[in-house]
């Protein structure tokens, strides 16, 4: 039970994008994790779907602001009616704020009544590093082609504070109804904000 | 079980409310805020200085305007009474914390924020005045950020005129914390994904592990590695560049720990500091070596040089059809000039390196060149007048007389040395520009100024059309000979100017004596012309000028340290009151080690003798405020004077009401200071 995890994380790293920043209008790099249930997911699998990624660490306090306000889950909802992908990620490593193994992970998807189409594992930070991906939360659109066409925040009110929701742009919403009526996204990249991403020390 | 009961604290954890403020006043909180005034009974209508310091736990830290890669910006919001108001945060130089590869810029140890606040007019003394503020901000382990929210609370009452401040020891060490404000101008470079800041600061300015650190987001990649180049008074941070391509750039350049300059960059061409970057910048390199090619091509109508050209030229004509000779010469002479100018060029930038703060025109700081060069030049325009001939060599003067190759190229050398006084105004921008580039590409500038200067006889060299435009030589070139002997005795008048102005009556006279001695000399060469050997007969002539150099007094250095008006008193506001009251007028200036702009001042006008005679003539004090290290009591003068910063200049005239000066002095506009009071 314990060498399992061990043997596809591994798998994780050799598969793990090569260092470099992603960029708006390029191919968005592939990568390969491990879901709470055990099935190994990559990027690739949802060739021809809009994919959001998000950035997760449940103990963050800015991540909290969403889920507690029920704003990051009506997102999804929003998101997942018309058919998109949704893939939270954990880059918390061993030891760090916010890093579960996968039956704490469910739990805790299930009592936040989370609704992302997978929730990634990535302890190694492979996947998070592959996106430069910064801080919880951290959001990423790809479109059907597999082009990156969203980086940034969930909105444009950089607080803890879940009073401020309200009135808030929110970016992902924004950029998701623009690319379903065929336009281009008018905000591709916004300042993200939250806690720092807590990878394993290097 | 354990297991069981971490998983249910950890998923009750998630599920309580984020921490609001009504929530957080109750906690204990990770670092603790006070707001403080620097004097609780401000006077109506003034502006008083509040800090919120801020006390973080051990371990923990507080963050910057702008927090890096990941946290926020703190933020406050203000009930004030009315008519009050505040203004922005004022932020001390922040540090860096790198937690598993993403930047974070933080204070890591108590600090203060600082604000200035307007207390409304007419109100009378004991009004009260309360001040409210709801504060957020986060504060953060390695491990885990908690948001925080403070209640800010101060009151103050309105104070009768004249209570000094309580806590202005207190303030000072909050103020001298901030960044100083840059006076001159920064520009970066966004390129290729490369991040390039050019800082002028001056080279005897001391640094310790120098840091940019950006306010404008999106410039460059906070965790990226800076590296720090520092050439002449040019400081250059390196980094890679971030997301998106900013119209202007504001940060703070740490210059040491907890100092720093505040500063905004304009886009501009930044060149790489230092000599492992080829390829940066190829479009500055080659605008700076166009410039160097037509300043150099400009030189050639300078009267200094003119008439070693037309010698050349008139030699040239001489040579006629021969087609191989012309080009052999042209080549030459190309490389005579091209190898002086690297010459010189290597030569600067050589000081430059070992800390000497020369400029392009150096050679001519030291008087025994200029001597040689007056000798030089008098000897070219006897024989340009006809005293003495040098049949077997042709035409020209000394080394440049030498027929075919070696003369060519020595007639190039001569005249890129003597051009260099003229290249000043014209290359000014072309050099200084050179002087920041990498090595070889500053070498090629210089290399390009000797090519423009040789461009005409190449193109006559080599296009035997250009030749042929030539008028055939004839009874004319002597005449024309005569006629150019003039600017070129012109030029020993002003080599001989310059000769007096470095080293005195007595060293001009000296060095005239060496060019009458020379002159006769030459005279008596030219009456025994066709002798054999007659260079031999110029030993005691070059015995002679060897003795006026060692003899030559070596510029007046001494003299401009003793007199120099920089040795003036330290700067505090009651010397000059105290100095007012005796009826003295004063010149007080404000300067720092890092203020450019200050160092040009000094040095060009304030150490100028014309400036210490003019203010002893006139018993001129001098006051001098260094605020090099951000001294509190300088920043409330400049303050008070509407200044963020140095350099500041103000003459008081006895009796008179204070005149600022503008930033860049003129020994002009200096010197009639004293004049206008007496």
């Amino acid at each position: 039970m314990k060498a399992f995890p061990f043997a596809l994380v591994a798998a994780s790293l050799v598969a793990a994008p090569a260092l470099a920043q992603p960029q708006i209008g390029q191919p968005a790099p592939n990568f390969r994790a491990l879901d709470v249930n055990g099935r190994a997911v990559s990027l690739s699998d949802f060739r021809g779907k809009t994919v959001v990624l998000e950035w997760n660490n449940p103990e963050c306090p800015f991540v909290r602001k969403h889920y507690n306000s029920g704003n990051m889950q009506k997102t999804q909802a929003a998101a997942r009616k018309d058919g998109v992908v949704w893939l939270s990620i954990n880059s918390s490593a061993e030891g760090k704020q916010g890093h579960m193994d996968a039956a704490k992970a469910k739990a805790v998807i299930a009592a936040q009544k989370a609704q992302p189409t997978a929730y990634l594992l990535d302890p190694t930070g492979a996947v998070g590093k592959g996106y430069d991906a910064k801080t919880t939360p951290h959001m990423y659109i790809i479109n059907p082609r597999g082009t990156l066409v969203y980086m940034g925040g969930i909105d444009d009110k950089p607080t803890p504070n879940p009073a401020d929701i309200n009135g808030a742009r929110n970016h992902v919403l924004a950029a998701l109804s623009e690319l379903k009526a065929g336009k281009p996204v008018s905000v591709p990249t916004s300042r993200p904000y939250g806690c720092n991403v807590k990878y394993k020390d290097s | 079980m354990t297991r069981l009961l971490l998983w249910s604290a950890l998923i009750l954890s998630v599920l309580l409310p984020a921490p609001a403020a009504s929530a957080q006043a109750t906690e204990p909180r990770h670092i603790a805020t006070q707001l403080i005034a620097e004097t609780d009974t401000p006077t109506a209508g003034s502006i008083v200085s509040l800090a919120i310091h801020m006390t973080p736990e051990p371990g923990w830290h507080g963050y910057w305007k702008n927090p890096g890669d990941s946290g926020i910006e703190p933020s406050v919001q203000w009930t004030l009474p009315r008519g009050a108001a505040a203004g922005p945060l004022e932020y001390p130089v922040p540090g860096r914390l790198i937690v598993g590869g993403l930047m974070n810029y933080v204070y890591e140890g108590p600090y203060a924020l600082l604000l200035k606040l307007k207390v409304p007019d007419g109100l009378a003394p004991g009004t009260p005045l309360p001040i409210r503020g709801k504060f957020d901000y986060l504060v953060c382990t390695k491990e885990v950020c908690v948001p925080e929210s403070a209640d800010l609370a101060l009151d103050l009452s309105v104070g009768a005129p004249g209570t000094p401040p309580t806590r202005r020891a207190a303030f000072d060490r909050f103020y001298q914390a901030l960044p100083k404000p840059l006076s001159s101008e920064a520009r970066f470079q966004w390129e290729g994904g490369r991040f390039r800041l050019f800082v002028p600061l001056p080279d005897s300015m001391a640094v310790e592990e120098p840091y940019f650190f950006p306010l404008t987001d999106g410039a460059i990649d906070y965790a990226a590695q800076q590296k720090v180049t520092r050439n002449g008074d040019a400081l250059i941070i390196e980094t890679q560049a971030g997301a998106q391509q900013p119209s202007s750039v504001e940060g703070v350049l740490r210059l040491r720990d907890g100092y720093g300059l505040s500063l905004t960059a304009r886009p501009g061409v930044v060149s790489a500091g230092g000599p492992d970057a080829p390829g940066q910048g190829a479009f500055a390199i080659l605008a700076a070596l166009a410039g160097a090619i037509l300043g150099g091509l400009l030189l050639n109508v300078m009267p200094c040089v003119f008439p070693i050209l037309s010698l050349k030229a008139l030699s040239l004509a001489k040579a006629g059809g021969d087609e191989a000779g012309a080009r052999k010469e042209a080549l030459a002479y190309t490389a005579g000039a091209v190898a002086v100018c690297l010459a010189l060029g290597a030569a600067v930038l050589a000081l430059r390196a070992g800390g000497t703060a020369a400029g392009w025109a150096f050679q001519l700081q030291d008087p025994r060149v200029i001597l040689l060069l007056l000798l030089l030049v008098t000897a070219i325009a006897l024989n340009l007048a006809g005293l003495f001939e040098l049949p077997s060599i042709g035409l020209g003067g000394g080394l440049a007389s030498a027929g075919g190759w070696s003369g060519a190229f020595w007639t190039g050398a001569l005249a890129a040395f003597v051009a260099t006084p003229c290249t000043g105004p014209f290359m000014a921008a072309a050099l200084g520009a050179a002087l920041l580039l990498p090595l070889p590409a500053a070498l090629a500038v210089f290399a390009g100024l000797g090519l423009g200067l040789a461009l005409p006889f190449l193109i006559l060299g080599f296009v035997p059309a250009a030749r042929r435009r030539l008028p055939k030589p004839g009874p004319w070139m002597n005449r024309l000979r005569h006629i150019l002997s003039v600017p070129m005795f012109l030029t020993a008048l002003g080599l001989a100017w310059v000769l007096g102005r470095q080293s005195g009556v007595d060293g001009m006279t000296i060095g005239l004596a060496a060019a009458l001695l020379l002159g006769l000399t030459l005279w008596w060469v030219g009456r025994r012309q066709g002798e054999g050997r007659f260079w031999l007969r110029l030993a005691p002539a070059a015995a002679a000028v060897a003795a006026c150099l060692m003899f030559l007094p070596l510029g007046n250095e001494g003299q401009a340290t003793a007199s120099s008006p920089l040795a003036g008193e330290a700067f505090s506001e009651a010397r000059l009151a105290a100095l007012r009251g005796e009826g003295r007028p004063v010149f007080a200036y404000f300067t720092a080690d890092w203020c450019i702009t200050c160092k040009v001042n000094e040095k060009g006008v304030l150490q100028r003798e014309e400036v210490s005679r003019a203010f002893s003539e006139h018993k001129v004090a001098v006051l001098v405020g260094d605020w090099t290290g951000g001294d509190a009591a300088i920043g409330r003068f400049l303050e008070s004077q509407g200044r963020s910063g140095v350099p500041l200049y103000i003459y008081y005239a006895p009796g008179k009401a204070p005149e600022v000066l503008p930033q860049l002095l003129t020994v002009s506009r200096v010197v009639s200071l004293t004049q206008e009071d007496s």
